[in-house]
């Protein structure tokens, strides 16, 4: 038995390998245009692995998770978008980001300190890495306080999914509403390159596709060790049965609270490296339909699984992106996505990643047959108990 | 009377109110240091009332508990917990999606905190005592299975594999044996034997051969109060249990 747990752990190594061979090697692939795209959706992988660590590993189905993204991307887009030649128009030699200028008040003063009334939060942003930092920063400290107050209290299941969907809602409206500050509707758009000790990462050359696989490596191997960890344990044990962990002396709202904020700041990092392949940052990454996508990428992909929700992610957008040359492909898309998102619901809750391991199981019978471990899933307490006459 | 040294749980005018209706009533009980105690009581009576007083689960109105000299009334589940109480429920609660192993591993941690988990695997003192739960509940074949395969009866095992993991002085169980096969019953009755004695055990339980098995000192509960208490012949022919149980149909 302990030899299976350890074929399991080699093909699961394996796995991890190929899929992070396979993303190192795709500029030898494909063309500048299609390694911008597959960036984005590397991005993606890093949404769906996000997901399936709250929702899979700590039980917590977070439907805002768009909320961190988007402040993550707000972030950096802000310090790109002072890095910006159009911040440096109209012979103003401090930056000052166009939209302010457009709809300044007559008499203001043309400085990004009081050019409106919140200008001045911008003032620290003219250091690219104060933007950069943000990223992180912010969209861990709101999870921090977020998850706070909803885990003391504990509150879950289907409340936790409603208080995050109420919260990147209404952060949504407030970022449009904050039109001087935000650009509203229209986002950050235009902003300059991610600039790094002189060196300009142009979001199509292969080294910022690089700087963006690289990222999403980092953060999958090490969110991959971290739930290997004793902590890591004790959190799954809290989403199996969170009362029996309490009398055993764990804290859960700490645990939970920690890895909300781990999948918070992760999905920040995302916003930040997405804001620098994409270069834009807009209040639709705060729209519903993009939160629940990155559920629907997890859930497809296999919340249990870290690889398969990021997989999955990339999946998903690949194919949507070739399929959505034609109006009419595009709306069947949407429609069969929808249909697949119920299936597996229903019928396949550990989603690819899971079919690949029960698909092992299977060969694994065929290969040993007696001496296999039966499949997980089949097996019930009542079977294993009738084995056992007289135990 | 037991000495201030061998007294593990004192339980002091303990009460209750649930707008009006007092499930524990005044309840008063010590039980000594690597005691067995069995409670008896009809449906109904708060033995598992009592229970949540003592582990945290519900806040008591009135009255006090005391781990050994430690004040734990109406302190937090994890904190009760941590000072020593263990709690099995009625219903078995595992960690179904674990390992058998994994499950054990969680229950002795010993290390409460989020960052001094962020480390791989269990030390060698960890090993030790998971090899000791393991010989202990004869779990040692079912290691690497999901929990949530488990018969009822290894649920049940696994369950108080757990609380002696997780290092309890004092171990509350609720019906241990509700729902096993005879076989069980009987396996389970030698665990919490041989759990005796490096534990203090209060166990709730309708099965009368199971109560002969193990008790050596009953407490009697009826509406919420203590009716009497002493050993299992004081208790059969006590005029005031036998009145209390014949609503119910008295002990079998
Ligand atoms: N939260 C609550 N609010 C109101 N009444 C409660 C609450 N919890 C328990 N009770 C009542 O307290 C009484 C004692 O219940 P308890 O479950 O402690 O009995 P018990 O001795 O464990 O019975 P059984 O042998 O059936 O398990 C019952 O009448 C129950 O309905
Ligand atoms: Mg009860």
């Amino acid at each position: 038995m302990h030899a299976f747990v350890a074929d399991r752990r080699r093909l699961e190594f394996l796995a991890y390998a190929l899929f992070i061979a396979g993303v190192l090697a795709m500029p030898l692939f494909i063309d500048a245009f299609w390694l911008n795209r597959i960036a984005k959706y590397l991005v993606y992988g890093m949404l769906g692995l996000a997901i399936a660590l709250s929702w899979g590993y700590a039980g917590i189905l977070n439907l805002g998770q768009g909320l961190f993204f988007g402040f993550g991307a707000y972030m950096a887009a802000m310090s790109l978008k002072l890095q910006s030649y159009t911040s440096l128009q109209q012979g103003s030699d401090k930056p000052i980001p166009d939209f302010m200028l457009w709809n300044a008040e007559p008499n203001a003063p043309t400085d990004l300190c009081c050019i409106n009334e919140g200008s001045f939060l911008w003032l620290p942003f003219q250091a690219q890495w104060f933007g950069m930092a943000m990223a992180i920063l912010a969209p861990t400290l709101i999870a921090y306080l977020v998850g706070s107050a909803i885990f003391r209290l504990r509150i879950s299941g289907v409340y936790v999914a409603i208080i995050t969907l109420a919260l990147v809602l209404l952060t949504r409206l407030l970022i449009i509403d904050a039109q001087p500050v935000t650009n509203g509707f229209n986002g950050l758009t235009d902003l300059g390159w991610l600039t790094i000790g002189g060196f300009e990462f142009d979001p199509y050359m292969t080294q910022t596709y690089y700087l963006v696989a690289a990222g999403m490596v980092v953060v999958l191997l090490a969110t991959r060790l971290l739930v290997a960890t004793r902590a890591g344990l004790i959190l799954q044990s809290t989403r199996d049965d969170p009362n029996r962990a309490r009398y055993l002396g764990y804290n859960v709202a700490a645990y939970q609270v920690f890895f909300f904020t781990v999948s918070a700041a992760i999905a920040g990092f995302a916003g930040m490296l997405y804001v620098i392949a994409a270069e834009f940052a807009s209040p639709t990454f705060m729209d519903l339909t993009f939160s629940i996508s990155m559920v629907v990428w997890a859930a497809v992909g296999g919340r249990a699984s870290l690889l398969g929700a990021c997989i999955g992610a990339i999946l998903i957008n690949t194919i949507e992106a070739s399929v959505s040359e034609s109006e009419m492909l595009q709306e069947g898309w949407k429609l069969i996505i929808g249909f697949l998102f119920v299936l597996v619901v229903l019928f396949m809750p550990r989603g690819l990643a899971g079919l690949v391991n029960d698909m092992l199981d299977r060969i694994e019978a065929m290969l040993k047959p007696g001496a296999a471990r039966p499949p997980a899933t089949t097996k019930t307490a009542a079977a294993t108990a009738a084995e056992k006459p007289g135990e | 009377m037991a000495s201030a040294k061998g007294k593990a749980l004192t339980i002091d005018g303990l009460t209750v109110d649930f707008g009006g209706f007092k499930a524990v009533d005044g309840f008063s009980m010590i039980v000594g240091d690597g005691e067995l105690r069995v409670l008896l009581g009809a449906n109904g009576a708060g033995k598992t009332t009592l229970m949540d007083l003592i582990s945290g689960k519900t806040r008591s109105t009135d009255g006090s508990v005391h781990l050994y000299d430690l004040n734990i009334t109406n302190q937090e589940e994890y904190r009760i917990a941590r000072a020593g109480v263990g709690r099995k429920f009625q219903i078995p609660s595992i960690f179904r999606e674990l390992t058998v192993e994994q499950n054990l591993i969680v229950a002795g941690t010993r290390e409460p905190s989020v960052f001094r988990n962020l480390t791989f695997g269990i030390n060698r003192e960890g090993r030790r005592r998971l090899e000791d739960v393991v010989e202990l509940t004869r779990l040692g074949d079912v290691l690497d299975r999901p929990a949530g395969e488990l018969s009822h009866g290894e649920t049940q095992w696994l369950e108080l594999g757990m609380l002696v993991s997780q290092g309890a002085r004092v171990i509350l169980l609720d019906e241990p044996t509700a729902g096993m096969t005879q076989v069980e019953t009987q396996k389970t009755a030698e665990l919490i034997n041989r759990m005796k004695g490096d534990h203090t055990i209060l166990v709730v339980e309708h099965d009368m051969a199971f109560v002969r098995e193990i008790a050596s000192t009953i407490t009697v509960m009826h509406l919420g109060k203590l009716l009497a208490e002493g050993s299992m012949a004081e208790i059969e022919s006590n005029q005031a249990v036998r009145d209390a149980y014949l609503g119910s149909g008295g002990i079998h």
